[in-house]
């Protein structure tokens, strides 16, 4: 007699599936053999590509995280024991121009989700995608678990929000929820609305002779850039710890937007690449976050976490990617004579 | 001096914002107030001065509603003062405190940085952001760490006011405000609890006041006079925040003995039982304010001491008893 475990499979819910870390983390959690759904909103369905080549293993469910109902049915649906809440309205420029809108999809819908836990789903674990925008003016550097937060945008301002919802529902309701201070990670998959995914493809541009400059912000802010795929793989490993945590997942090292032109260009084969940038006020944010860095000991402690990737690896990975999509593109779209 | 110039208030019908009319009123404002329902007991506070201010139906929740008022008044100050304050509700229905506590100063931010610019905005943030203390007593640079959905919608309110500020140059500031009493506190605080069955038992309608812990130790203020705090930080020069407190805990204990003195009982412990339904473990660090900016700053101190401002309340409680016979 074949006994089926059915206890084995394990499934996911995942919102936010359609961007950068959703579509990882769901490629990571199919090859572990969970099941994977997806909360996702239709209309932004065919404007993405990232999950084409899974749309056969997840299910999609219709919803939002601005409606309870939905969450619920999405819980009640997928049963599962890890939701992932990656989903939010991300745009720094757009949660100044929308802060009501910013504040009921990044900061309530965490707490839609938790309530959604709470009543239909106790035992099932939560990871909560924070954000270093949360550090914002930073009051330290590196920054910690234990640094104060200033956030300095609406975004920013409803992503501690989310936080605090985590840590309030984990200690008064005992739910396994877990927070995540992701400093930022880039990857091909990257939007090309962020600064660094705007270079790769941009040099990319300029060494095919598609395009002759780039225009972009300050060149002097720092960040902490790190490789999408690791830091994901950071998520499940967080809801697989016995107690749930708030965790800082970063590289340690910061660099700032002009290295990352220098390598992305240099690794083209382009060295005075000054004349291909212009630096457009435009660009600059109202309020610049200038150096951000993390300190992720405690997660490599905790669960033996440390980057491989390192910065000019992942610019080098990022440029790769897209001279390959532009090549193809070319192919496809220019006759052979 | 202060002629034509104008306030919204929202949150009028509670116990700051009636304080607040009254003395706005006083200085020749013009006062609106946003106002929920009609229903008589809810408009009890303003019962002196309903026909002196412009009363505006709407609330918090609201976006269209919020930037109409704005829009159509361009007030010269808003105090915000409007929110679900019970922690216990916010557990229940934690989306709608976010809504109206987190999302409704961000309402009127927006508004007022579209419509207008010039207005000044007050924003009650309270002394549950610090949440969970580790030192006492709390300054403005003291952490926040809010310990349930009240506190989180109100610290997100707090910051959503210092972001327009830095980044919008609106004139806005936010009032950490400590405890603060009068005889208008709901009948469902510990300290109008207390002051109510005083003089009930005083006057013979009642035997024994049941409470929770005694140890409970709280910084409590006199209404009156934070409302006042909240009219100097919008006549400076410069927004910012600034913690409201008298800088002493009292315990719940020395609240009731306080009480009971006032009408002349001073064997309270007769009439005290600890109920443990009612029984909060007390703090192991003070929730203790310092106000020392606001009074360099703002020239503000508290005055009323703490077993006047008990017997302030304890009066009220028998005058209205009395009134009802």
């Amino acid at each position: 007699m074949v006994h089926i475990l059915v206890s084995e499979t394990r499934s996911a819910l995942i919102t936010g599936l359609t961007g950068q870390d959703g579509s990882y983390l769901a490629d990571q959690l199919l090859e572990k053999g969970y099941d994977v759904y997806g909360l996702v909103r239709i209309p932004s369905m065919p404007t993405s590509t990232l999950i084409e080549h899974i749309l056969d293993d997840v299910t999609l469910i219709d919803g939002d995280l601005t409606d309870q109902a939905s969450i619920n049915r999405a819980i009640s649906i997928s049963k599962p024991h890890a939701i992932y809440n990656l989903a939010a309205q991300s745009f720094v420029a757009t949660s100044w121009k929308q802060p009501i809108l910013t504040s009921e999809v990044s900061a309530l819908g965490v707490v839609r989700i938790l309530e959604g836990i709470r009543y239909l789903a106790p035992d099932s674990r939560m990871y909560q995608a924070s954000s270093s925008e949360m550090f914002g003016k930073v009051q330290e550097t590196p920054q910690t678990e234990a640094t104060k937060f200033y956030p300095r945008s609406p975004y920013g301002i409803s992503k501690v929000f989310g936080y605090w919802a985590v840590v309030n529902y984990r200690e008064s309701y005992g739910i396994h929820a877990s927070n995540g201070i992701l400093f930022n990670h880039e990857s091909p998959r990257r939007g090309l609305e962020f600064v660094t995914r705007k270079i790769s493809y941009n040099v990319a541009r300029i060494k095919m002779g598609l395009v002759d400059k780039i225009q972009l912000g300050n060149l002097d802010a720092k960040r902490d850039w790190g490789y999408a795929p690791e830091y994901v793989d950071m998520m499940w490993r967080m809801l697989q710890q016995d107690e749930p945590s708030d965790l800082v997942v970063a590289t340690g090292e910061s660099h700032s937007v002009r290295e990352f032109c220098d390598e992305a260009f240099r690794h083209v084969g382009i060295d005075d690449w000054e004349s291909y940038v212009d630096v457009a006020e435009a660009h600059f944010r109202p309020a610049e976050v200038k150096e951000l860095r993390g300190d992720a000991s405690l997660a490599r402690e905790k669960l033996g976490w440390a980057p491989k990737v390192d910065f000019r690896r992942l610019v080098q990975i990022m440029v790769d990617s897209d001279m390959e999509l532009l090549t193809s593109h070319r192919e496809m779209t220019e006759p052979t004579v | 001096m202060a002629e034509n110039r104008s306030a919204l208030i929202t949150g009028i019908t509670g116990q700051d914002g009636s304080y607040l009319a009254e003395m706005l009123l006083g200085k020749g404002y013009e006062v609106y107030g946003l106002i929920e329902t009609r229903r008589e007991e809810c408009l009890a506070h303003l019962e002196g001065c309903l026909d002196d201010i412009h009363q505006v139906y709407g609330n918090l929740a609201t976006t269209r509603g919020i930037h109409g008022v704005i829009r159509e008044i361009a007030p010269d100050e808003v105090y915000n003062l409007g929110a679900i304050t019970m922690v216990t509700l916010a557990w229940k229905d934690p989306v709608k405190v976010f809504q109206i506590n987190g999302m409704g100063v961000l309402r009127l931010l927006d508004g007022i940085r579209r419509y207008s610019p010039k207005t000044r905005l007050f924003q009650a943030s309270t002394s549950e952001l610090f949440g969970d203390v580790t030192e006492s007593p709390q300054n403005e640079d003291t952490p926040f760490r809010p310990r349930n959905p009240y506190g989180s919608s109100k610290l997100m309110a707090h910051q959503a006011v210092v972001q327009f500020r830095e980044h919008k140059d609106l004139h806005a500031s936010c009032g950490i405000m400590y405890n603060h009493e009068a005889p208008r506190r709901g009948p469902l605080f510990v300290t109008r609890k207390i002051t109510q069955s005083a003089a009930r038992i005083s006057l013979g309608h009642d035997e024994t006041l049941f409470l929770g812990n005694l140890d409970a130790r709280r910084d409590w203020g006199y209404a009156p006079e934070y409302v006042e705090a909240m009219w100097r930080m919008l006549q400076q020069d410069r927004a910012d925040d600034y913690v409201i407190a008298t800088g002493q805990a009292h315990s719940v204990r020395d609240m009731v003995a306080a009480a009971f003195a006032r009408v002349g009982i001073s064997d309270w412990e007769a009439h005290t039982r600890v109920d443990p339904r009612f029984y909060r473990p007390a703090e192991e660090v003070d929730m203790l304010g310092d106000a020392s900016k606001a009074e360099r700053v703002l020239g503000w101190k508290p005055r009323v001491p703490f077993e006047e401002m008990v017997g302030l309340m304890v009066d009220a409680d028998l005058a209205r008893l009395r009134a009802e016979g």
